[in-house]
This record gives C-alpha cells, sequence and structure tokens, in this order.
C-alpha cells in the first residue's frame, strides 16, 4: 500500500509555541484517517503542513513520496482541500465559484451540467448553486468547499471540520462519498470534533494532543463509548499539563 | 488558467457597484481635462490664426513706405497650436506664442507669461495629459490594492494556491486585468485627443500619419508607466497581510512619487539653474551688444560691409566696383549691425535654453525617485510642447527675422543712394516679403531629445514588473 501522506518528526514552532510537536503520521491510499483532539491541539496545523502554507521548524512532510517542501506545486496538484472555513467570491454564485477553482485545479473546465452534478452529490440544490454566494450559509458555503474538493480527483484529500455546518442529512450523504473515494483509492485525512462520524468511517482514528499522536486505535476495536471514555481521558491529561 | 483568473476578476469587477461608479469617476475626469485642453488650445489656435491673417493684411497694406520704418512697424511670428497641446498643453501657457519680428532686437516669445507663472506652475495645468498621469495610478491603485491582500485576509489565496496555481499565474492575471483596464482609458482619451484635434485644428494642418505616430508613441510610454504602477500595486498587495495596510502604503506612495515629487523637482531644478528675470537678460544682452559692436574702420568691419553689399546685389564685386556702386550707405550699415548682432542673439539665447535643459537634466535626476518626471518630459515632447520645441520655434523665427530685414535692408541699399533713408518702397514691394511658415519638428527629433526619459520610464516598468514575477517565484507566505 503506498503511503500517500506521511508525517516524519514534523515540528512546528510559533516563536516560542510549539503547535506540532515531533508528529509522526501515515496515511495510505485507501484509508480514512481521522485527527481527534482538543482546540489547538495542532490537527489544522499539520493539514497546512502537509499543504506547503507552513514550513516545518524541523522534520518533514511527504506527499506520495515527495517532500512538500521542494515540490510545492507537484504536491499542490495531488491534494484536494477542504479549509477550516470555507472561503468563498461573495459576488460569484455557488456555482461559479466552483467552476472558477475547478479550472484554475484541473487546468480544463467541466460543463454547467456536470458543476451542478458536483453540488448536487454534497446537497446544493440548483436553486442554491445559483445565487450569490453573500446570501449563504455556513452550511451552504461548505458544500461548496467539498464539492470544489471532489472536483478534483485528487489522490489524497485533507478535510478540516468538512462536515461542520452540514445538516445531517447532507452530512450522512458526504460520509458516504469519502467511503466510497476511499474505496477507490484515495487517502484521508480528516480533521474532526465529531466521534460518532469518525468512529463512522474512519479506518484509523488518531488523537492529538499538544501537537502529538498520542493514540492511533481502529474503530473496529472500540465502540462508541470506548471511544468517548479514551477520548475525554486524554483531554483530562492535558488539563493536568 | 490565466483566461479563468481573469474571467473572473472582470466578473467580480463588473457586479462591484463601486468599480462602476469608479470608472464613471475616472471618465468624468477625463473629458473634464480633454474640454478644458481643447477650449483653451482652440481659443489659443484661433487668435494665432486671427493675429497671422490680420498681421499679413496690415503688412501688405501698407502703401508705399520706407523699408526701414516697415522693420520697426509689423511682421509677426506665430507660432501654430502644437499636434497634441489639447492633450498635454506642456508650457505653452508659459511662453509666447507669437514674435514680433522686428528689425535690431531679437525680441523673447518666452519672458512675458514667465513672469506670471513660476516655475512650478510650469508643469501643471489642467488638461488630459494631467488628468491621466495623476487619476490613472489611482485608478490602477483602487483596483489593486486588494488583489492579493483581500485574496490572503479572505481564505481563497490558500484555496487558489491549494489548487496547484503558482502565485505568480494569479499575479500575471491580475496584472492583465487591472493593467488591460486603465490602457482602455488611456486609449480612450488619447484616440478622443487625437480625432478632436482633427477636427478642432484643421487650420494646423497636421499630416494624418504623424498624428497617428504621435498617438502610437503617447500610449507607448504611459502604458510603459501604467505597467509600473500596476506592477507596483500587486507588488505591495502580496507583501502585506491585511488589504487596509496596501491601500494606506500605495496612496502614501502615490502622494510622494505622483503629486509631489514632480512638482518638488521643478521648483528645485528653478532653485538650482535659476531662470533669468527679463530685465537681467537684457541687460546683459545690451553690455554683449554694445562689446561685440565693431570700429567701422576696422578689417573685420569692412569684410562684413564687403559681405553684405554683395550678398545684395547677388555677385562677386572688386574693390573699384564697390566704389562705384550707388547704394545706400545707412542700408549697409543697419544689415552690418545686423549681422553682427545676431551672433550674440544666438549665443545669448542658445544660453538661456541651455539654463531650461540644464533644468530638465536635473529633474530627470529626480526620476531615479519617480517615474512620473519623466513621463511629463515624454508627454510634452510627444505633445509638442515642451521647452525643446519652443526653442525650435523660437530659432526659427530669428531665422526668419534675419531673413526679412535682410530683405528691407537690401531693398534699401539697392534703390536708394546716400545717407539718408528718403526712399519709399512700391505698394507692390510688401506682398515680395517671405511669409513665415512655421512647421513643427518632426516626431523623430522629439524621440532622439527624449532617449533619456525613455529609458527611465523603461527600467522603472521593467524593474517593477521583474520585482513582482520575482515575488511570485519567491517562498511568500500564503
Ligand atoms: N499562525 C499562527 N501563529 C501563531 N500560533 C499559531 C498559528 N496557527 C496556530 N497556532 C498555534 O498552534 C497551535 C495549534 O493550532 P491548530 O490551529 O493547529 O489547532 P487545531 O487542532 O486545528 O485546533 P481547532 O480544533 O481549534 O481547530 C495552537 O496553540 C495555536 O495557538
Ligand atoms: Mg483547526
Amino acid at each position: 500500500m503506498r503511503e500517500l501522506l506521511l508525517a516524519q518528526n514534523l515540528t512546528k514552532k510559533f516563536k516560542s509555541n510549539s503547535a506540532l510537536c515531533d508528529l509522526n503520521l501515515t496515511v495510505r491510499e485507501s484509508e480514512i484517517l481521522c485527527l481527534l483532539g482538543a482546540n489547538g491541539a495542532g490537527k489544522t496545523t499539520t493539514i497546512n503542513l502537509f499543504l506547503g502554507f507552513l514550513k516545518p521548524t524541523s522534520g518533514k512532510a511527504f506527499v506520495d513520496g515527495l517532500d512538500v517542501c521542494e515540490n510545492l506545486n507537484e504536491v499542490r496538484k495531488k491534494l484536494a482541500y477542504v479549509p477550516e472555513q470555507v472561503s468563498l467570491y461573495p459576488s460569484l454564485t455557488g456555482l461559479e465559484n466552483l467552476d472558477y477553482f475547478v479550472k484554475l485545479s484541473l487546468n480544463n473546465r467541466l460543463g454547467k451540467a456536470e458543476l451542478q452534478n458536483l453540488l448536487d452529490r454534497v446537497g446544493l440544490n440548483k436553486s442554491a448553486a445559483n445565487k450569490r454566494v453573500n446570501g449563504y450559509s455556513k452550511g451552504m458555503r461548505q458544500k461548496v468547499g467539498l464539492a470544489i474538493s471532489l472536483a478534483k480527483n485528487a489522490q489524497a484529500l485533507l478535510l478540516d471540520e468538512p462536515l461542520s455546518g452540514l445538516d445531517p442529512s447532507a452530512a450522512n450523504e458526504f460520509t458516504t462519498i469519502l467511503r466510497n473515494l476511499a474505496d477507490q483509492g484515495t487517502a484521508v485525512l480528516m480533521a474532526t470534533h465529531d466521534l460518532f462520524r469518525a468512529r463512522e468511517i474512519a479506518d484509523r482514528i488518531g488523537i492529538m494532543k499538544s501537537g502529538s499522536l498520542v493514540k492511533d486505535l481502529s474503530p473496529t476495536s472500540v465502540d462508541q463509548s470506548t471511544l468517548e471514555e479514551i477520548y475525554l481521558q486524554q483531554m483530562r491529561d492535558t488539563e493536568l499539563v | 488558467m490565466n483566461k479563468a483568473i481573469i474571467a473572473k476578476e472582470f466578473t467580480e469587477i463588473v457586479r462591484d457597484g463601486r468599480a462602476i461608479v469608479l470608472f464613471g469617476i475616472v471618465g468624468l475626469l477625463l473629458l473634464l481635462g480633454l474640454v478644458t485642453g481643447f477650449s483653451t488650445e482652440s481659443t489659443r489656435s484661433q487668435t494665432v490664426f486671427d493675429a497671422k491673417v490680420a498681421d499679413a493684411e496690415v503688412f501688405n497694406a501698407q502703401g508705399a513706405k520706407n523699408p526701414h520704418s516697415a522693420a520697426h512697424f509689423s511682421r509677426m511670428a506665430h507660432k501654430p497650436v502644437a499636434p497634441f497641446s489639447a492633450f498635454d498643453p506642456g508650457v505653452s501657457a508659459y511662453v509666447g506664442q507669437v514674435v514680433w519680428l522686428e528689425g535690431h532686437y531679437r525680441n523673447p516669445a518666452m519672458f512675458r507669461a514667465a513672469e506670471d507663472a513660476t516655475e512650478l506652475g510650469r508643469l501643471e495645468n489642467f488638461s488630459l495629459a494631467g488628468v491621466l498621469i495623476l487619476i490613472i495610478p489611482l485608478l490602477v491603485i483602487l483596483l489593486g490594492y486588494g488583489s492579493i491582500a483581500k485574496e490572503r485576509e479572505q481564505g481563497t489565496l490558500r484555496q487558489i494556491i491549494s489548487s496547484g496555481t503558482s502565485l505568480r499565474s494569479l499575479l500575471l492575471g491580475k496584472f492583465i486585468t487591472v493593467f488591460s483596464i486603465s490602457f482602455a482609458f488611456l486609449v480612450f482619451s488619447i484616440v478622443l485627443a487625437a480625432v478632436t484635434s482633427l477636427f478642432v485644428f484643421e487650420a494646423s494642418s497636421q499630416p494624418l500619419t504623424d498624428l497617428f505616430l504621435r498617438s502610437v508613441s503617447l500610449l507607448f510610454v504611459y502604458g510603459l508607466y501604467t505597467a509600473f504602477v500596476t506592477a507596483t500595486t500587486l507588488f505591495i498587495s502580496a507583501i502585506v497581510q491585511e488589504a487596509k495596510n496596501s491601500l494606506l502604503i500605495l496612496l502614501g506612495l502615490w502622494t510622494v512619487m505622483v503629486v509631489s515629487l514632480p512638482r518638488l523637482s521643478a521648483s528645485i531644478a528653478e532653485k538650482v539653474y535659476p531662470s533669468p528675470q527679463s530685465s537681467e537678460f537684457w541687460e546683459a544682452m545690451d553690455v554683449r551688444l554694445s562689446e561685440n559692436r565693431l570700429d567701422s574702420s576696422s578689417a573685420e568691419y569692412v569684410a562684413a560691409e564687403r559681405v553684405v553689399i554683395e550678398r545684395a546685389f547677388g555677385k562677386k564685386l572688386t574693390e573699384s566696383e564697390i566704389e562705384n556702386l550707388a547704394i545706400n550707405t545707412r542700408g549697409v550699415r543697419l544689415e552690418v549691425s545686423e549681422v553682427i548682432d545676431s551672433e550674440i542673439y544666438t549665443a545669448a539665447y542658445a544660453e538661456l535654453f541651455k539654463n531650461y535643459a540644464n533644468q530638465k537634466n536635473f529633474r530627470r535626476l529626480l526620476s531615479i525617485f519617480s517615474p512620473t518626471i519623466a513621463l511629463q518630459h515624454l508627454s510634452q515632447a510627444f505633445s509638442g510642447t515642451d521647452v525643446n520645441a519652443h526653442e525650435h520655434f523660437s530659432n526659427e523665427a530669428e531665422r526668419q527675422r534675419n531673413k526679412i530685414v535682410r530683405v528691407l535692408n537690401e531693398e534699401l541699399i539697392i534703390n536708394d543712394s546716400g545717407e539718408n533713408l528718403r526712399y519709399l518702397a512700391p505698394p507692390e514691394f510688401w506682398e515680395t516679403v517671405p511669409e513665415f511658415e512655421y512647421e513643427y519638428p518632426a516626431l523623430e527629433i522629439a524621440w532622439r531629445q527624449s532617449g533619456a526619459d525613455f529609458f527611465i520610464v523603461l527600467a522603472w516598468a521593467l524593474f517593477s514588473t521583474v520585482g513582482m514575477f520575482w515575488l511570485g517565484k519567491g517562498r511568500l507566505e500564503v
């Protein structure tokens, strides 16, 4: 199995504050890794390092075997990304926003029907898709962000709380899509606070604390309540520290 | 990819009501500049044209009159309105349009107006060029200050970069968008100026190709300048974290480089190379003229006399032939002094224009800090309204003066004898005195005189554009 995402002793310091500390993790193809962790645990920082938005203080991030820092452009072509906060152009419609980002990432265009099809998959109907984004709810923006990431057919998906703001049916729908993508070979790294969803779709669950991976679990090995207990246990330890 | 970026930028601009209002305001200011320029210049053109007609009528209708009184009576050299003076009046407002071609004196066209306008004012006229130079940078800044900074602030920059688009392509797309909008305003202004001048100044019979080449030249240098402003705007927008800081920095740069430095450079140049006051200039001239007067018995004087007489008769003459000629000696003396004084006038005026050239070079030096100064020089040069063009006119007028005075003196020399000025030229004679037909120096000459200014503007445009793309390659934090 190819290791599509690999972090080796990844460390990131902001001034004196260590956001990541010797983080080691791997996401192979067809694998979904859910990262759990308290606010400030370092989930977003991890994703940003894979995208090359930040430079590691030490250690390395690899995407499909390529060192991120040295191959920024190739690496970014292999990745799709949904940020913590999806930002769109307010004066364009959802469809136009999608169209723009698709053109940028695919270097060619998709037909209107294909674009709408993508939006349908994430649960944004036609009339909403043709409204300007400045009238969108958080969930509607989130859906456009998801569609943008799906359109790219990337080898690895980096999702930063992708389900936040989604209504339950859209969240269900999206988790199904993710599962299908993973089954076709995509590697997924997803930061989330939703233990329930994490257990439902992940192949592995990582719990982060103060910039390191403190637990690496298989969801089949724990039931929902055990997972919650382990998670809360870890958080309590944090407070003690 | 670039097409997508450009298309999206335009869609955003079209949907942003503020941008449309901004374009409206810019368009209005440009039209105002155009109308102001044209009303001033067409009045000037009409005045000069009327004066020229009246002057010719009066001169030709003098009736029987002594040629020397005629030399003090009339004949003017009229400066036709310059090819693009409605676009950029340059120094037109500060230099005279008419030179009185009088015997004995090389009269200035220059000082009169300079007395009531400071050197500071020399560069600021409300005209299309003036508006363009101020407003185009402002337009570029308002369109471009947020182009990268705002995307960074919103978070869309990271989404774009994560798509695999390089910052460089993004910069290129934004550059093309902002530049083409501003360039469209330039084209609009210059084409409008050219077309209107075609209709308003029919009298000044501009060849169409000349007008066209001047338009292209102006468009070219204004385009380079716009490229500089656009690249600088995007550069600043790319390196700051917040759009409002970008706006603040750019407005600061605009105030210094576009508004203040050109004016400051003009007044510093005037301090370093002060233009002489009219009275000083003429006092010095009188001294030089009297120092240069020759004793009528000197060999030089005799030689000059001989030249004058031979010229009047149009052939070589022997010593004895000259002695036997029935000529007017007063006329000979008048023409000899004309020839001798002419050297002094030429030298003194050359020094005067040299001083203006020094001022210009000094301002050029200051364009290390702002290409706006060099652009102003280029704009005036291609419009035919710079000091160089005026110098050309002034020298041509002097040549005409020498020609007319010589014709009048020779009429006197040949047709009268003795010491007095009793001869009356017949009424038909006046029509034979040549008319002043002035042609502006060719555009090619303006280009040759503007090499330094052109390279300054070119260098600024290149450096800023290369700098911007270099940023795009470097690891700018996104
Ligand atoms: N740009 C930054 N400058 C300084 N410190 C930062 C920066 N980005 C993150 N940090 C710090 O790094 C640590 C990890 O932050 P990060 O955003 O990765 O957490 P997270 O796990 O994504 O949290 P959340 O669940 O709230 O999204 C935090 O202590 C945060 O304060
Ligand atoms: Mg986060």
